[in-house]
């Protein structure tokens, strides 16, 4: 698993590695031994790498270590893989609401060629006792919304269709 | 593991709208926590002072560590029973910490009743004894009871988890090696004797401890015998005569120092290695909590929120996250302990059963305990479903989470209807601990559906007789089913009859589970098992 680091805004992939006698960075390019030692100042290190020695201080908070070197501030945000390789959610979206099972609908928010955004409730479904609202999938058009209130639907029934995307 | 990302907008009208409502709620359960801890009776309190005794919350401040946790059990025990006049069930129960060790504590609160074993009182002691065993948690019991309360004696004596049931637990912890102590600061008459007698050690208070099958007026009644009770059984004669006692304490403070001395003696058993990350409080504010519950039980919202601001870090590896999606499943840490979560977001269907029966196994397989938040009105019923096999699904299911062999905790978050309340570790299923919010109802359906149930089968009977009903007196069948029935699903039924281990404020939960996952590390876990799947 590699690391990803953002040093001040941009993005290193990197793993620190161990040979067993001391620490080597791997960066896509090549490898860098190195060694940090407690000066014993409160965050106080010496690091040396590649023949130079260095005297930093270093903060550790939950979403980024600063480093202080050379008169300088850096700050090292750790990003997760999974999260920065997963990249969009989801996929492309639906131009459709599918129950997700029988129910009634409770009420119903828009009618068609209203304009919705992303995320906006349409409609208030009860099934088992649960009132669910179902949202839109993405921002556009109403075209359709076959339901009214009170009207029962069935598995997988189209309880809501927006209007095509114009590409 | 990577951060849950809220879509809470805490300036919406809706969360604000909850977050009202919910604090209403606390306002009032907070009040109720403390009558039933704090607020007495002046007769009650004159009469503790005058018999130079410490009330129960006093003597708990001596024997525990100072300022480490103390996870109170049922505080609200027997609310709705007697009139309300035993609060907490006059008995005290939970996990504390003593010498750094994690201990069950028993212990009777004579400042209600005398300390008077009613039935409700039997039930949380032989609950605690349990938690006991099955988390092997050496127990320390504060005995002061006027013994059992004769005018409820059926309900206090015969049946097999009745008053018998404590002391066959108090065996059961000997025989597996689970140490205890008894302090005896006042009466432990008849059945109540074998409270101290039972244990490993036991301290008796001079002047105000005593044990005796018999108490003087008894033996006066029984043999004509006229005897005082320091003679009959107080500490002097006791530690020296009869061998019953062990330790003479001379006030209250030696005696829970004594008793904080003999824990220390105590061989430390290792406890059960899991998985562990370091400490982290959640990302997002427990008290949100609050805004995101909805105030009407029907309206559905996502379990990952609630997850959000319980877990360390506010982070979930969730698992399998476009499968079976009416049921959240994943790992996280709470306390750094690493946990499988099982939580509803939906309905039970062929899917999602099927997801939370190889999650568990998963869990069970690499000894990660499992946590379980209900929010759940069943499994999903109709034609489509039942051809599907929704019963056969739901049957492993079950078959996973019962035969589980990591220790499970369950916290009810809102609605806990049907058989979803057995899929989802409810009451029957062994759960280490099992906890409700205010707001959350149990039953065998919703409280609509049960009073429309109960009304239809009473009008279709009245019809049958030919009668013709109005709407009026269809409302006037229906109104009083759904008024007992709403009561009888309210967490404070269930708290009342120990259904649960007490109702927690949502903000409280994540500390709770952290205490209650780590006393059952005392326990080992065997390795996993099952009976048979139904493919």
């Amino acid at each position: 698993m590699q690391r990803i680091f953002q040093i001040d805004g941009e993005e290193t992939d990197c793993w620190l590695g161990h040979d067993g006698s001391r620490f080597v960075l791997h960066t896509p390019t090549r490898a860098v031994a190195c060694q940090l030692d407690p000066t014993g100042l409160p965050g106080g290190y010496t690091l040396r790498a590649k023949g130079v020695v260095r005297e930093l201080r270093l903060a550790v908070g939950p979403e980024a270590t600063f480093v202080h070197m050379n008169g300088r501030t850096y700050e090292v945000g750790r990003v997760d893989p999974a999260e920065r390789l997963a990249g969009s959610d989801g996929g492309a979206s639906d131009d459709r609401l599918v129950a997700p099972m029988p129910g009634v609908v409770v009420s119903v928010a828009v009618k068609p060629g209203d304009a919705v955004k992303e995320g906006q409730p349409l409609l208030v479904i009860e099934s088992m006792k649960l009132e669910t609202t179902l949202v839109a999938p993405r921002s556009g058009v109403v075209a359709e919304m076959p339901f009214a209130v009170g009207d029962s639907f069935g598995l997988k029934d189209i309880l809501a269709q927006l209007a095509p995307e114009e590409e | 593991m990577r951060r849950i990302e809220s879509q809470i907008d805490t300036n919406a009208a809706d969360y604000k709208a909850n977050y009202a409502a919910m604090s209403e709620r606390l306002k009032e359960f907070h009040a109720r926590q403390h009558a039933a801890r704090f607020e007495r009776p002046q007769r009650d309190i004159d009469r503790l002072a005058r018999q130079n005794k410490l009330g129960v919350r006093e003597r708990l401040k001596l024997l525990l560590d100072p300022g480490t946790p103390f996870l109170e059990f049922s505080t609200l025990a027997a609310c709705r029973e007697y009139d309300g006049t035993v609060p907490g069930a006059a008995v005290v129960t939970g996990i504390g910490i003593v010498q750094g060790r994690e201990v069950a504590i028993h212990a009777n609160d004579a400042s209600v009743k005398g300390g008077a074993w009613y039935p409700h009182t039997v039930k949380k002691i032989v609950r605690l004894l349990d938690v006991a065993l099955e988390n092997r948690l050496p127990v320390i019991h504060i005995c002061d009871s006027a013994g059992g309360f004769l005018p409820l004696q059926h309900g206090v004596f015969p049946d097999r988890y009745l008053g018998g049931r404590v002391f066959r637990n108090q065996v059961k912890l000997s025989q597996a090696n689970i140490p205890q102590i008894a302090v005896v600061g006042g009466h432990c008459t008849a059945g109540g004797a074998y409270v101290p007698t039972l244990s490993d050690y036991n301290i008796i208070i001079e002047g105000t401890g005593a044990i005796f099958l018999g108490g003087p007026p008894l033996v006066k009644a029984a043999t004509g015998e006229e005897v005082g009770v320091q003679e009959l059984g107080g500490a002097v004669m006791h530690t020296s005569v009869s061998g019953t006692g062990d330790y003479r304490a001379a006030t209250e403070q030696h005696a829970f120092s004594l008793a904080r001395e003999i824990v220390s003696q105590w061989k430390r058993m290792p406890k059960t290695i899991i998985e562990t990350a370091s400490y982290e409080e959640p990302f997002y504010d427990p008290k949100e909590l609050y805004g995101i519950i909805p105030k009407d039980r029907k309206t559905q919202f996502d379990m990952r929120e609630v997850l959000a601001r319980i877990v360390d870090g506010s982070r979930f590896h969730e698992y399998q996250p476009d499968y079976g999606t009416t049921m959240v499943c994943g790992f996280a840490h709470i306390w750094g302990y690493k946990v499988g979560i099982l939580a509803n977001n939906g309905v039970l269907f062929n899917d999602s059963s099927l997801k939370a029966a190889h999650f568990m196994q998963l869990c069970n397989q690499n000894r990660t305990p499992l946590v379980f938040f209900q929010n759940i009105t069943g499994y999903m019923v109709g034609r489509e479903y039942e051809e599907r096999g929704i019963a056969k699904d739901g049957a492993k299911m079950l078959m996973a989470q019962g035969g589980s062999v990591v220790p499970k905790f369950t916290v009810i978050a809102n609605a806990s209807y049907g058989a979803g309340n057995y899929g989802m570790c409810g009451r029957a299923w062994d759960a280490r601990t099992l906890f409700m919010w205010p707001q959350a109802e149990i039953g065998v359906m919703g409280a609509d559906q049960a009073a429309n149930t109960m009304a239809d089968v009473k009008i279709r009977q009245l019809q049958r007789e030919g009668k013709e009903l109005t709407e009026e007196e269809i409302a006037a069948i229906r109104e009083p089913v759904l008024e007992k029935y709403k009561r009888d699903v309210e967490a404070y039924t269930s708290t009342s009859e120990l259904w649960d281990d007490g109702i927690l404020d949502p903000a409280d939960t994540r500390n709770a589970l952290g205490i209650s996952i780590s006393a059952s590390l005392n326990a080992p876990i065997d390795d996993p098992h099952y009976g048979i799947f139904r493919l």
